[in-house]
């Protein structure tokens, strides 16, 4: 052989060695309970998490004050052990439990939830669930920070960190009164640079300074001084240690969901020590991360998996029957459905439309496979901004030509409910108000009315959505029957999902798709949303008198009273119509027969903590799981 | 030789600079960014995460700014991947990637050489039209419906292989498979050609002539001529098969790059984005300069001036 052909084996030898050993470094001990958890998460890190596939995870290392029970996801108690609310039902006093550990064996304090619930509010934290915690006196006025700050506030001055400091650190603070604060009519009209141009005096022991929230590349004005930002004062906002283990927080309103939120896992705690030590995103990293729940974060591989490890720490840990946990992330539904059937994997979460059809006639029916009324809703976005949606009847034309039950006959299929209503009706102590059904005569007569009779003259209409199989074949059908209900046209547009998030908030559409979970068990989940320039109204609907409803209804002391006004809310929401609601979703988890303490419940959530594997349950004696249990 | 080398070098820079520049120049005009979500954060916040990523700045400071960063080799931290920054994303991805790159690639050499030999020296036969006609479905049939297929046959029906994943060789064979298939099928294509275009050259007339077996003909004298069209287009294929492929590892659930190519652009990771774009330049880059490095050693007549 000559030298060439020596080199070249050995090139090939090499390669394969190096293949070899990059393999076997990925692999790993089989895990008790792996599910396939759909995209990668963008963060474990509770504060900046949003999606579902994150929740899982942050619901398995950390643990607020409550924690949602497996069976029905009401709050139990979690680090809190008990707690006293007082008469108004306005302030809350939490007693923490002793034996509430971190992962590094220290105890969960007051401090903690103090020190979380600061940041989860801090606006440099940019957590969009930050509203979660503004039920909190003065919590929202604190997050929103400079713009909402009036004379008088007082306020506290973030000054630039030290050199040196990590990126979760704070800067030294200066605490004052504001005097007052300059913008000029010129700077106002730029959103994005307002808050870098405004300048706060703020008198500081009797002494006038002046301060402007610059980064620090950008020159300042004449006289003022670098600060990071200017906030309403922590102290005055509702949160208060009143010692290591009883914690205090003053609600500006009775808000009957407000334990629901503590077990929510955006206000869970973290571990400041661990955050300041190694910066953000650093402490995120299995080496580094300290965490409270039931279990801890052992490896973490981008878009392979998340292993999870059953916590020597937590409180609970004699309830918690897995070991080790494999989260998969798999973006591919049905790539999930072909590990679950070859025996991979234990759960999927969303098998393919396609899929599910079939397996909703299966005969005998499946023993992994029970589809459960679900707190979201599916529904089309009304720009009522653009002409012809603006006006009222023609919405109302629109919603009457929209047969729902077509559209979950053909294009859903897992059961899904056709939804007259904003609100889920599996809501519960909740009696949803449905706006007028499919009858295509009356939508006639209604368009007709606004001023085209058999849909002459009507603009064409387009019905934009991302790019997704399902989204499109339910835009095909609504654009069909509005043609054959109503003889006007439309097109349909489809976006990636950044540019439809863009093209939804600028209100750059006429009909958009769009669907809702709760983020609680609770009507004003939904119908808060549509107040006068929401965040995630989006349709330009603003109704002072819907704004009244809603926060007189956040006033309202007596439960009952506040479902009434809740409930003329969305009367007026489904008469005014800047929404067409579609259907209401049903889960559509598989869950294999040995997977144990894992229920159907209104928001799909399943927390770790309760589940086990029974190895009983090839024998013939075993019991069908929870899962499969009659859904109500 | 030298001069050769340096001019490519300087090459190189110009043209990640002038990608850098046009992907920039993209990724800012496109709607939405890394800021969008269905949970809508309130105006001021946003102009706080504006502010953060530099997104409110004029756009010749955000280029210089970038431009600056990344020649010091920080590519930033990924803007969706809050946990993460570009390098790890990279550091992560890279060798999934490159593994089943490799693997692929020796698959699809091995199966595309000797197909294109075997065809060439039999040509007309009934081997040369099966395994031409193969290799036509091959670059016909899209890598989806490959792994589609494979899956149904070898997961399901004859349960050989796992359904998808990392961790073992075995999780790797159908992957490697189906995107080295379609290589195999080129590569099988250009080697045909190339060893009928030498095998009727003169130099090899002369060899047979000496008396030398048909196999010391086709593989001495007439195969490295015949591998020269093969060598150019494995350059370009290296650094896409290095780099990930988006399906085979969406449909596989292989973490490699691939996908994080689609999911950044789609989910406006400018940060992501822009990284994977230029080591994707970087590689593709060097394979071709491999590759005209190769053309010195495997053909004499080419001199690198």
């Amino acid at each position: 052989m000559t030298a060439r052909t020596w080199f070249l084996a050995l090139v090939l030898v090499a390669g394969l060695a190096a293949v070899t050993w990059a393999v076997r470094r990925g692999q790993l001990s089989p895990a008790d309970f792996t599910f396939g958890n759909e995209s990668e998460v963008a963060s474990v890190d509770p504060a900046l998490t949003t999606g579902i596939p994150e929740a899982r995870i942050v619901y398995a290392l950390f643990e607020g004050l409550c924690r949602p029970r497996a069976d029905n996801n009401l709050p139990e108690p979690g680090v809190a052990e008990k707690w006293e609310i007082s008469e108004d039902g306005r302030i809350y006093t939490f007693h923490l439990r002793k034996d509430a550990l971190w992962s590094n064996g220290e105890p969960v304090t007051a401090h903690d939830f103090y020190y979380s619930l600061r940041r989860l509010l801090d606006p440099l934290t940019f957590s969009r669930y930050s509203y979660q915690a503004w039920y909190i006196v003065n919590a929202k006025k604190y997050t929103l920070g400079g713009g909402e700050l009036s004379p008088g506030d007082l306020v506290e001055v973030e000054l630039p960190l030290a050199a040196g400091a990590t990126n979760t650190m704070r800067g030294p603070l200066l605490r004052g009164k504001l005097v007052r604060s300059e913008l000029s009519e010129e700077e106002k009209k730029d959103e994005d640079t307002a808050g870098g141009n405004r300048v706060y005096v703020v008198a500081i022991d009797g002494k006038e300074r002046k301060f402007q929230a610059a980064s620090k590349d950008d020159p300042l004005k004449s006289g003022c001084e670098r600060a990071r930002q200017v906030l309403l004062d922590f102290h005055e906002v509702g949160i208060r240690v009143v010692d290591d283990r009883t914690l205090e927080m003053r609600l500006a309103n009775r808000t009957p969901y407000f334990l629901d939120l503590t077990a929510f896992h955006a206000l869970s705690p973290v571990n400041q020590k661990c955050l300041e030590k190694y910066g953000a995103p650093a402490w995120t990293q299995p080496e580094n991360i300290v965490t409270n729940g039931a279990f801890r974060l052992v490896t973490r591989r981008l878009r392979d998996r998340i292993r999870l490890e059953r916590s020597e720490n937590y409180w609970d840990r004699e309830h918690v029957r897995l070991n080790i946990v494999d989260a998969l992330s798999i973006d591919d539904r049905t790539t999930a459905l072909n590990l679950y059937m070859t025996g991979m994997i234990d759960w999927v979460t969303v098998p393919p439309a396609e899929v599910v059809r079939v397996f909703m006639k299966e005969q005998p029916k499946r023993n992994d496979f029970n589809p459960a009324p679900q707190l979201t809703t599916y529904y089309f976005l009304l720009n009522t901004t653009r002409p012809p949606l603006d006006d009222k009847r023609v919405r109302q034309a629109l919603s009457l030509a929209t047969d729902r039950e077509e559209i979950t006959r053909v294009a859903t299929g897992a059961g899904e409910v056709p939804a007259l209503s904003l609100v889920p009706s599996s809501m519960p102590h909740y009696q949803i108000q449905p706006c007028a059904p499919f009858n295509p005569e009356a939508a006639k007569k209604l368009l007709a009315e606004a001023g085209y009779p058999g849909g002459q003259g009507f603009p064409k209409l387009e019905i934009l959505y991302n790019t997704d199989q399902q989204h499109q074949a339910i835009a095909e059908l609504l654009r069909k029957q509005w043609q054959r209900n109503l003889g006007i046209t439309a097109s349909l547009r489809s976006e990636e999902w950044g540019s439809f998030q863009d093209s939804q908030q600028q209100l750059k559409y006429l009909v958009a798709r769009r669907a809702w979970v709760g983020d609680y068990v609770d009507p004003n989940t939904y119908l808060d949303m549509f107040v006068s320039g929401g965040e995630n109204n989006c349709t330009g609907f603003a109704n002072p008198q819907y704004d009244k409803l809603i926060a007189d209804a956040a006033k309202e002391p007596n439960k009952v009273k506040r479902i009434e006004i809740l409930q003329s809310a969305e009367r007026l929401l489904m008469d005014e119509m800047p929404i067409i609601p579609i259907y209401y979703y049903v889960s559509r988890n598989v869950v294999r027969p040995r997977v144990r303490g894992f229920y159907n419940n209104l928001q799909d959530l399943h927390p770790l903590n309760a589940i086990w594997i029974d190895p009983n349950v090839d024998k013939q004696a075993a019991v069908p799981n929870e899962f499969m249990e009659p859904v109500p | 030789m030298i001069w050769f080398i340096v001019r490519r070098f300087l090459g190189l820079i110009l043209t990640l600079w002038a990608v850098f520049t046009v992907s920039f120049l993209l990724m800012h005009a496109v709607p939405g960014g890394p800021y969008s979500s269905e949970r809508n954060l309130p105006k001021e916040i946003e102009a706080n995460f504006k502010e953060k990523y530099e997104l409110n700045k004029p756009i010749y400071v955000q280029y210089w700014h970038k431009l600056r960063d990344i020649l010091h080799g920080d590519l930033g931290p990924a803007q969706r991947l809050l946990d993460f920054n570009v390098n790890q994303v990279i550091a992560q991805g890279l060798p999934v990637s490159a593994c089943l790159g490799i693997l692929a690639l020796t698959f699809a050499i091995s199966l595309g050489l000797s197909a294109g030999i075997v065809s060439a020296l039999y040509r007309g036969s009934p081997a040369d039209i099966v395994l031409m006609s193969l290799a036509t479905v091959g670059i016909a049939l899209p890598s989806f419906v490959i792994a589609g297929l494979s899956i149904m046959l070898f997961v399901f029906m004859i349960p050989i292989f796992p359904a998808a994943g990392w961790g073992t060789l075995r999780q790797l064979a159908l992957p490697a498979i189906c995107l080295g298939s379609v290589y195999a099928a080129e590569i099988a294509r250009i080697t045909r050609t190339g060893m009928l275009d030498a095998l009727s050259q003169d130099f090899v007339r002369t060899a047979r002539a000496k008396g030398l077996s048909q196999v010391a003909v086709a593989l001495r004298h007439a195969l490295p001529t015949a591998l020269l069209p093969v060598v150019s287009f494995l350059g370009p294929a290296v650094a896409g098969i290095l780099t990930g492929s988006v399906v085979v590892e969406r449909i596989f659930a292989i973490p490699g790059l691939g996908w994080h190519f689609v999911q950044a652009a789609l989910q406006r990771d400018l940060a992501v984005s822009m990284g994977l774009v230029l080591l994707y330049t970087l590689l593709l880059y060097l394979m071709n300069f491999l590759v005209d490095l190769s053309y010195g050693i495997l053909d004499p007549r080419v001199e690198l001036k």
